[in-house]
């Protein structure tokens, strides 16, 4: 059956994008049909990922809220490992206009998961994968209500812990069946299970895995998919693990 | 210049090199009879046998033989010695690139190393005693022009000495200029040692043998001794080499056990008795090594205090605040409708979706529930 995974973090720059795309990425080539909606309306961001160009999005998420298309319309082929493995990504509108409507009148959670369930049968999709918006607005709530998994990325940095643990509690009275931390950029320093125990018992919730602070990662930054850059990598194995506990 | 580059010539390529390889050994041979050597005045100071040796190494056996064997063949042919009167020497020439060549076909591709070195060396003195010894046990068994045990002192001795002591300047001076033997800090060392000790026996000698020729040819004794003496010569070099071989060790051993090293400390091990027995030189590698290990220990303390400090690592989350912030989402009538609508969603896609089993059990909300 296809899963609906959010993937979320209490603030931003926590690498939540550039997971999601190699998340994304990562799916595909082990032959998956994997869509990423960029829900973060407020900004959009993820498409850099794929080396979309903002004047290239046709519709977009924005457009389907408002009744101005169909859902398969706004989904493009951002990659494609052979004739299974693709990765389809539902972009959000770049214009300010659109943001800003979108900020003022809300959308409706029914026609967000019609139009996710309909994405899902039209594409074939194995996984669908949502990029929130950082924080716990209306919209992202929306999405972690809609889907079977929730993926919580937090660096270790105190900031992070307290709005991670009223994530995970708000999550938990939402019923999400699904829940995991993954914590990014963690210096190499840390002990990795000692972080991996500490984590699990402050936040009462699994640590599905953590991913080291890079200087590879952050060189590429926005500008290439890690995964598909380095195969062989320790990072590229740890994303490859958490995609299996994910589907599990 | 990326000669070393090529892997094999293939096909016309292969074909054109030998061809131009051959026509410039034949040439030299007919045209470098002039140029006399320290102790074998009847033999040509022959500089194109390096050309088999490096042609062997640089593009394998079929290349560097071809050069050798056809070369001399066009060089007999232009010296009016007749194309086919000394088909052993033309065996022998060819060997000089053949077995190089082999060498290069088993993988000696590159040289950076003083060991490589030594063993291309090697190669190069075991093939010019191979090549003249098949030449001559050819010329025993079928030809029998030479005259034994004669030609042993005037032309066998002469033409091995000869060739050893011009192979060992000019082929390395090809492999470098081919890239075939890259410059560090070991080859670099061993080239100049080796070259400057070879260049200056084989100058020295041939300015003996040129001042003093007149005067010996008159005295068939002392044309005799002199001819011995080349073996001297021979000695002199490879035993010269060693020598340098051994001092540029002296020098580049530490840089191997330094960057040794630097690799232990990049893998978080920072005993180093691996620099132990250089620290004791007096030298600059000595006090670099010396430098080493006492920067490796600091890191570890430094290192060892930051686990420390990572141990004490706490996530320090404010539990009343946490709770309110909870309350406040959670008690919002926006919050209570996305709960029921997501109990239906889930209800709805559990029905829709009748062969899942357990593995939509939830898994973390044991402790869900207001």
């Amino acid at each position: 059956m296809s899963k609906i995974i959010s993937i979320h973090s209490f603030r931003g720059g926590t690498g939540k994008s550039n997971t999601t795309a190699n998340l994304a990425v990562y799916l595909a080539q082990t032959g998956l049909r994997v869509c990423v909606v960029d829900t973060d309306i407020q900004s959009p961001g993820i498409h850099v990922m794929f080396q979309l160009n903002p004047k290239d999005i046709g519709f977009s998420l924005n457009d389907f809220l408002w009744g101005k298309c169909e859902i398969e319309q706004t989904a493009r082929e951002v990659f494609t490992e052979d004739s299974t493995g693709k990765v389809f990504l539902i972009p959000s509108s770049m214009r300010t206009g659109d943001i800003a409507r979108v900020l003022k009148f809300g959308y409706d959670i029914q026609l967000l998961r019609e139009g996710f369930m309909n994405i899902i049968s039209t594409l074939a999709i194995d996984v669908l994968l949502i990029d929130t918006h950082p924080g716990l607005n209306e919209e992202t709530l929306m999405s972690i209500a809609i889907s079977n998994v929730l993926l919580i990325i937090l660096r270790p940095d105190s900031q992070d812990y307290q709005g991670t643990a009223v994530t995970v509690e708000v999550a938990r009275q939402i019923e999400v069946p699904q829940m995991y931390l993954l914590m990014n950029k963690v210096p190499s320093l840390f002990d990795r299970a000692m972080t991996i125990e500490k984590a699990q018992a402050a936040f009462n919730c699994p640590v599905i895995g953590l991913l080291p602070h890079s200087d590879e990662m952050m060189t590429l930054g926005s500008d290439g998919i890690f995964v598909r850059r380095y195969p062989d990598h320790p990072i590229t194995h740890e994303i490859g693990m958490v995609a299996q506990k994910i589907l599990k | 210049m990326r000669l070393s580059k090529i892997h094999m010539p293939k096909g016309t390529r292969a074909l054109i090199l030998i061809i131009a390889a051959a026509l410039a050994y034949g040439f030299l041979n007919a045209h470098s009879n002039r140029l006399l050597l320290p102790s074998a005045p009847f033999i040509a100071l022959r500089p194109q046998v390096a050309l088999s040796f490096f042609l062997g190494f640089v593009f394998g056996p079929w290349v560097g033989f071809l050069t050798g064997f056809l070369g001399n063949m066009i060089g007999d042919g232009l010296s009016g010695y007749g194309c086919w009167n000394f088909w052993n020497w033309h065996i022998a020439n060819g060997l000089y690139g053949l077995i190089p060549g082999f060498a290069h076909y088993l993988g000696f591709k590159e040289i950076r190393t003083l060991r490589k070195f030594v063993i291309m060396e090697t190669i190069v003195v075991a093939t010019n005693v191979v090549a003249v010894g098949f030449a001559v046990l050819a010329d025993l068994l079928w030809l029998k022009v030479m005259q034994f045990p004669e030609s042993l002192n005037s032309w066998i001795l002469p033409a091995l000495t000869t060739n050893i002591v011009l192979s060992f300047v000019l082929v390395p001076l090809l492999l470098v200029f081919a890239k075939f033997i890259v410059i560090t800090v070991e080859t670099r060392i061993t080239l100049v040692l080796s070259w400057l000790m070879v260049s200056i026996v084989v100058i020295s000698a041939t300015a003996v043998t040129w001042t003093v020729w007149e005067d010996l040819t008159s005295q068939t004794a002392s044309v005799q001794a002199f001819y011995s003496a080349s073996i001297v010569t021979v000695l002199v070099v490879i035993i010269g080499f060693l020598i340098s071989v051994f001092l540029a060790h002296r020098i580049t051993d530490p840089l191997a056990s330094l960057s040794q090293a630097a690799r232990q400390i990049e893998e978080g091990e920072y005993r180093l008795p691996v620099l132990d027995t250089i620290s004791k030189r007096s030298d600059e590698f000595g006090q670099l090594s010396t430098m080493m290990q006492r920067m490796a220990s600091q890191i570890e303390v430094r290192e060892t205090r930051l686990k420390d400090q990572v141990t004490e690592l706490k996530i320090e989350i404010d539990r009343t605040k946490q709770e309110e912030d909870v309350k406040e989402i959670v008690e919002s009538d926006y919050f209570k409708t996305l709960r029921d609508k997501a109990r239906g969603f889930r209800v709805a896609s559990r029905s829709e979706e009748k062969e899942e089993t357990d593995d939509v059990t939830p898994e973390n909300n044991e402790s869900s529930g207001v």
